[in-house]
């Protein structure tokens, strides 16, 4: 192995070749490596992706005969009155699948800053980290159950006297859809203080003290060292929380199949029914393109604000 | 300006005692270096005053003022850490200015007062730049400068520096010295490295194993150095020690001697001793002489030629190693035997427990 290894830049010495030849070999040597990578990513990303794009100006049931369609598909995307309601219900899913686990993430990280190491810091993020590894389906199942008439939610208001609150979550018009922005929010919940408390054990802790000895108070330390130490940590959890929500599928899918009415249907939900139950693979490809174009559309600024800046 | 007040001041980890009950008065104004090994207790003695680390037991005064439950920010002093500590995400201009703007300082006052640290320090051109863009030595410069606008009575360093290139190391250990002249602060400086703290220092505080060894002057710490440790840790290259016995008890001399050295008569205090009492002979490798009616034996095992002097490794009989740092350049071979002479008024004696039989200064 090392023999082999360190004949290789010695052979090159022996034999130099001239400088246009030896940078096109080192080119063909690059391509070479990146093949097997760019043809997963073509059979399995792009050619679906082009095919999406070219199902979205076609009227089809997915067997028969398809007809171009133009751009129709579009503008009913953008018009149709539910279909911009199932859209702008991802959007308020984005308000908890975000909001909450960031915030809360970014305290859990800064309260147990300092005890990272110890019994404490250790039981809490296996305790954070735990959803994570429930299956989603499992994690929708169970807080379905939470949230039904007689769950724990409901008894719980009514131990605390709080019976007028008590209702069907899943089933209700109003508090559906929070109900299950709050079950994303604790699928998610794990993972971004996972990685805001990772994040913060590499902030350098002399950074406090020297803070502490400029005067700053909690706040100041949080606001001045803690946010802009994690400021990718905290784009990536942006990132990956907003996609789950824009995209989500399978929590709806198993809590409340979108209902009641079409409160809780979510894009990711509509284009599976679109597709599979409607039989307008045009339509559905067509939703599938514009909820792409809005993910990557809400990801960009978060890219930009976070990216490290020299 | 303030001085400080170290009242038998002690430290736990759990169950490990840190510091051992550390009594010091600092005079205002003064440069003091806590010296002494890694692991000794320096750094924690250095955040107990900063107020980083709490206080287990004992008196903190700063001015007169008792400083342990005081929050950090309170407490008049500024800090240089080894790491800099600079807040990577801020220009220089905002490091320096930090503490300013959270003590809501008006902008003009600020900006007016990191500009004259900027000056001071010879940065104005860096005030820009983010920590990353900097090399080793402007970070010190911007650490540094981020102690001066805030006006402390009492700047603390701990091992300053520690990260810097050795050429650098004394060009900044100079400027250190000028600013305290300039400034008239107190000052506690902590490091590892002795030749840093004879160079700087008003006053060393010998620290090991949490306890202080010895305070004093560097020249004091050099000629009269109170016990073993202090003796071997002082000094450089450092001091030569041997096993000897008393032979004879003349008034304020002893005379010793042993299987490397023939009789040597020393001053020192004598009233405890007996003949035939073992001690331990102490010279510094600068105090050797070559001389052919010489005490001390050696068979040469090394020699480093610095041209100006010649550094002599030597194994006396006993197996004992020294050194010799001889003036100018000697013709010595590896495996001749050397014949040195000790000046008596500069070897010292230390009894048993490894005390110095000084005589009264
Ligand atoms: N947070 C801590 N917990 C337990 N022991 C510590 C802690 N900080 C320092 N120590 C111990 O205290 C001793 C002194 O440390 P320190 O003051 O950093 O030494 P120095 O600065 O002289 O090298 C060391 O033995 C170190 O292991
Ligand atoms: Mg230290």
């Amino acid at each position: 192995m090392t023999e082999n290894a360190s004949s290789v830049p010695d052979a090159r010495h022996q034999i130099p070749l001239p400088a246009a030849r030896r940078g096109r070999r080192k080119s063909l040597t690059a391509w070479l490596f990146i093949t097997p990578a760019f043809l997963f990513y073509a059979a399995f990303v792009l050619v679906p992706l082009i095919m999406s794009l070219y199902y979205s100006f076609l009227r089809w049931d997915g067997i028969g005969e398809a007809r171009f369609h133009g751009l129709t598909n579009y503008i009913t995307v953008l018009t149709d009155s539910d279909l911009l309601q199932i859209i702008g219900n991802a959007f308020q899913l984005v308000l908890y699948f975000t909001i909450i686990p960031v915030g809360l993430g970014l305290a859990v990280a800064s309260a147990i800053r300092g005890q990272m190491n110890g019994r404490f810091g250790m039981a809490t993020r296996t305790i954070l980290f735990l959803p994570q590894v429930i299956p989603l389906v499992a994690a929708g199942i169970a807080w379905s159950w939470m949230f039904a008439s007689t769950g724990l939610v409901n008894q719980a208001l009514k131990s605390v006297g709080l019976s007028s609150w008590v209702k069907g979550w899943l089933g209700d018009f109003v508090w559906a859809l929070p109900a299950v922005g709050v079950i994303g929010a604790w699928v998610l919940l794990g993972l971004c203080t996972m990685l805001l408390v990772t994040g913060i054990t590499k902030i350098d802790t002399s950074l406090y003290e020297a803070a502490r000895l400029d005067g700053a108070r909690p706040w100041h330390e949080f606001r001045y060292i803690t946010l802009p130490g994690l400021r990718q940590e905290i784009g990536v959890c942006i990132t990956v929380t907003v996609i789950a929500a824009l995209a989500s599928f399978d929590i709806v899918y198993i809590s409340t199949q979108g209902g009641p009415g079409i409160t809780t249907t979510v894009p990711g939900l509509e284009i599976y029914r679109l597709a599979f139950a409607h039989r307008q693979v045009g339509l559905a490809s067509a939703l599938a393109i514009v909820l792409m174009v809005l993910v990557l559309l809400s990801i960009a600024p978060v890219q930009w604000f976070t990216r490290d800046k020299k | 300006m303030a001085g400080l007040s170290l009242k038998s001041l002690h430290k736990t980890y759990g169950k490990v005692e840190v510091i051992k009950g550390v009594d010091l008065e600092i005079e205002d104004g003064e440069f003091v270096v806590f010296v002494g090994p890694s692991g000794c207790g320096k750094s924690t003695l250095l955040r107990m005053i900063a107020g980083l680390e709490d206080i287990t037991g004992g008196e903190l005064y700063i001015g007169d003022k008792l400083c342990n439950d005081v929050e950090p920010r309170d407490r008049s002093i500024a800090m240089v850490f080894q790491s800099y500590a600079l807040y990577p995400h801020m220009t220089v201009y905002d490091n320096v200015g930090f503490g300013l703007k959270l003590a809501k300082t008006p902008k003009d006052v600020r900006d007016q007062k990191i500009r004259e640290a900027a000056r001071i320090l010879k940065m104005e051109h860096l005030l820009d730049r983010k920590p990353g863009q900097l090399s080793g030595g402007q970070r010190q410069r911007v650490a540094i400068g981020r102690a001066i606008v805030r006006q402390p009575e009492v700047f603390l360093f701990d091992e300053p520096l520690s990260n810097l290139d050795a050429a650098l190391r004394v060009d900044t250990r100079m400027e250190i010295a000028k600013l305290h002249a300039d400034l008239g602060a107190t000052m506690i400086y902590v490091t590892h490295d002795q030749v840093e703290a004879m160079t700087l220092a008003d006053k060393i505080v010998v620290l090991d194993a949490g306890v202080v060894q010895q305070v004093g002057s560097p020249i004091e710490l050099y000629q009269r150095p109170q016990n073993l440790f202090v003796a071997g840790f002082i000094g450089s290259p450092k001091m030569n020690f041997v096993e000897v016995a008393v032979e004879a008890v003349d008034g304020d001399t002893v005379t010793v001697a042993s299987k490397d050295v023939a009789s040597l008569r020393i001053p020192a205090n004598s009233t405890s001793l007996n003949i035939g009492d073992k001690l331990t002979l102490g010279i510094r490798p600068h105090d050797l002489l070559p001389a052919s009616n010489g005490a001390i034996v050696g068979r040469v095992s090394l020699v480093e030629r610095l041209g100006n002097e010649t550094i002599v490794n030597l194994e006396l009989s006993s197996g004992a190693a020294w050194l010799a740092v001889l003036e100018g350049d000697q013709p010595l071979r590896i495996g001749e035997s050397l014949i040195l002479s000790a000046e008596p008024q500069k070897a010292i004696l230390f009894d048993r427990n490894g005390l110095a039989l000084l005589r009264a200064a």
